[in-house]
């Protein structure tokens, strides 16, 4: 039986396999499997080289200096460290925090917990595009308010928000800090960490070809404005400027500063030539009738598409096509029953077409059959569903 | 969301699947599109014995199979208030998970309508 399709991108890619093959030389007798701070002999050398590196590698994909690449285990625990970092540092002097309702659960869980600690958070509605004006920011911010934590590109539906903008009016408030997702950012659409006027940026190697398990948290060293201080949430061996200590995993740091080098330089093709295609996708599924597009196209990724489709239910419309396509639906599995995506009706979505929704996600190896493999699946799936319900 | 093979079997093949027409012809359904689940059986009833049944399903895998096997299987029984098994035993032949099973009481509600459209 043949694999399905996969469109998924947005979730995980697979390692690029000039990636694997220099993660694997990190992790052998004969290759760099040294302790990178093992400052007392050659292997720890070889490895701290290759660490630094990956280093400059990742910097130098989004515009910042290594200096400001803090490594961690992914986006989640960048997040965490910026929310809590800057929250437990600044908390003398402001315990508010600006964020939006469509932010990835590794930002709205963090402000959770920060709430339930006595902090007071701000949830901006997007409008229906799923974009945050940033004169609501400008109108949320107090005179305590120490971090906004805005995403650049949102991972279910692919907008883009206008980061600088809302840099600039945090920059003018003076004491809010920002803070920006780019999980879904990086490698999709150009990042110009020094010039933005961002103090912290999350980072995740396995949306751009890199390994799982391996991410970093950019943090900004001032330039245009005093340099964000973070309290640290780990403690053990002084690694990362104090910022994050444990041993750094060499191969996987490698991993991500080759996986963002590459992707940094297919940027530009690889955004023209995908962006075809996703609304060849989106014809093929418009055509259908009673297909929504979630999100505003004029302002996202040309990687991303977000479709709800009237007349059926999510979960039958995922089983339906599960077997032929590998996509992600509108909907989480909190439990047996299903949970209506949070950011869909953020957008004003009613709680069926939320759930009746599929996420697209384009990537390196789609090709025109593969889209059209797509549409001819859903298009199957959705006309049956529809039957069956009687719409 | 993992199915067993008589869920999976019913989901994909749906027998018994539409809308019957003309006389002699019951219809009852139960539940709402807004709210996720929605069932519809048609039944043609002659002497108080089935001889048909078709449905109509909005809503997730388990209402489509469940819905799917009480259609396919009506047929040859007498018209009762009772689906052609328990909701317990249907829950177990179809592995509902506990959060699901106020979906089988909707079939149970749109064949008691069918039921009930009957009697009147």
């Amino acid at each position: 039986m043949s694999r399905p399709v996969y469109l998924d991108h947005a979730a995980t890619t697979p390692v690029d396999p000039r990636v694997a093959a220099a993660m694997a030389k990190c992790l052998t007798a004969e290759g760099a499997f040294g302790n990178p701070a093992s400052a007392s002999h050659a292997f720890g050398d070889a490895a701290a080289a290759l660490v630094e590196t990956a280093r400059a590698q990742v910097a130098a994909s989004v515009g910042a200096v290594p200096q400001e690449v803090v490594w961690t285990s992914g986006a989640t625990e960048a997040n965490n460290l910026a929310i809590f970092g800057v929250a437990e540092y600044y908390g003398e002097s402001g315990r508010h925090i600006v964020t939006a309702r469509t932010e990835h659960k590794a930002v709205l869980d963090p402000c959770r917990e920060l709430e339930r600690r006595g902090w007071r958070v701000t949830y901006l509605a997007p409008d229906g595009g799923g974009l945050i004006q940033p004169e609501q920011v400008a109108a949320a911010l107090q005179a305590d308010t120490v971090l906004v934590s805005i995403m650049h590109v949102n991972n279910e539906i692919g907008v883009i928000q206008d980061i600088a903008r809302i840099a600039g009016i945090c920059a003018r408030q003076g004491s809010a800090r920002l803070h920006v997702d780019a999980a879904q950012s990086a490698g999709k659409c150009p990042i110009d960490f020094a010039n933005l006027g961002v103090d912290l940026m999350s980072l995740s190697a396995h949306k751009v070809y890199g390994p799982k398990g391996v991410g970093a948290l950019l943090v900004s060293r001032g330039g245009m404005r005093e340099s964000v201080q973070l309290r640290a949430r780990q403690f053990g061996g002084g690694q990362e400027r104090g910022l994050r200590a444990g041993t750094v995993a060499t191969h996987q740091v490698v991993g991500m500063g080759m996986a963002f080098e590459l992707a940094r330089a297919a940027l530009q093709s690889e955004a023209e030539r995908v962006a075809p295609l996703r609304e060849r996708l989106w014809q093929g599924l418009a055509a259908l009738g009673g297909a929504l597009r979630n999100g505003d196209a004029q302002h996202s990724v040309p990687h991303l598409l977000n479709v709800s489709f009237e007349g059926v239910e999510g979960e039958s419309l995922l089983a339906a096509v599960r077997g032929r396509l590998a996509v992600s639906t509108g909907s989480a599995c909190t439990s047996a029953l299903r949970e209506a995506s949070y950011v869909l009706r953020a957008l004003g979505r009613d709680d069926v077409l939320s759930e009746s929704s599929l996420r697209f996600g384009l990537g390196r190896t789609t090709c025109e059959r593969d889209v059209d493999d797509a549409v001819a699946v859903v298009a199957q799936a959705v006309s049956r569903l529809r039957r069956l319900s009687g719409a | 969301m993992n199915y067993n093979e008589v869920t999976l079997e019913y989901f994909e093949n749906t027998p018994a699947a539409g809308v019957l027409l003309g006389p002699g012809t019951l219809r009852g359904a139960a539940g709402d599109r807004a709210h996720g689940a929605w069932v519809q059986f048609d039944l043609r009833v002659d002497a108080g014995i089935v001889q048909a049944a078709r449905f109509l399903a909005f809503g997730c895998p388990h209402t489509i199979a469940v819905a799917a096997w009480v259609a396919e299987h009506a047929p040859g029984g007498e018209l009762r208030p009772a689906l052609p098994e328990s909701v317990a035993h249907l829950s177990e032949r179809f592995a509902v998970p506990v959060e699901k099973r106020g979906r089988l009481l909707i079939i149970e509600d749109a064949w008691l309508a069918c039921v009930r459209c009957g009697n009147h």
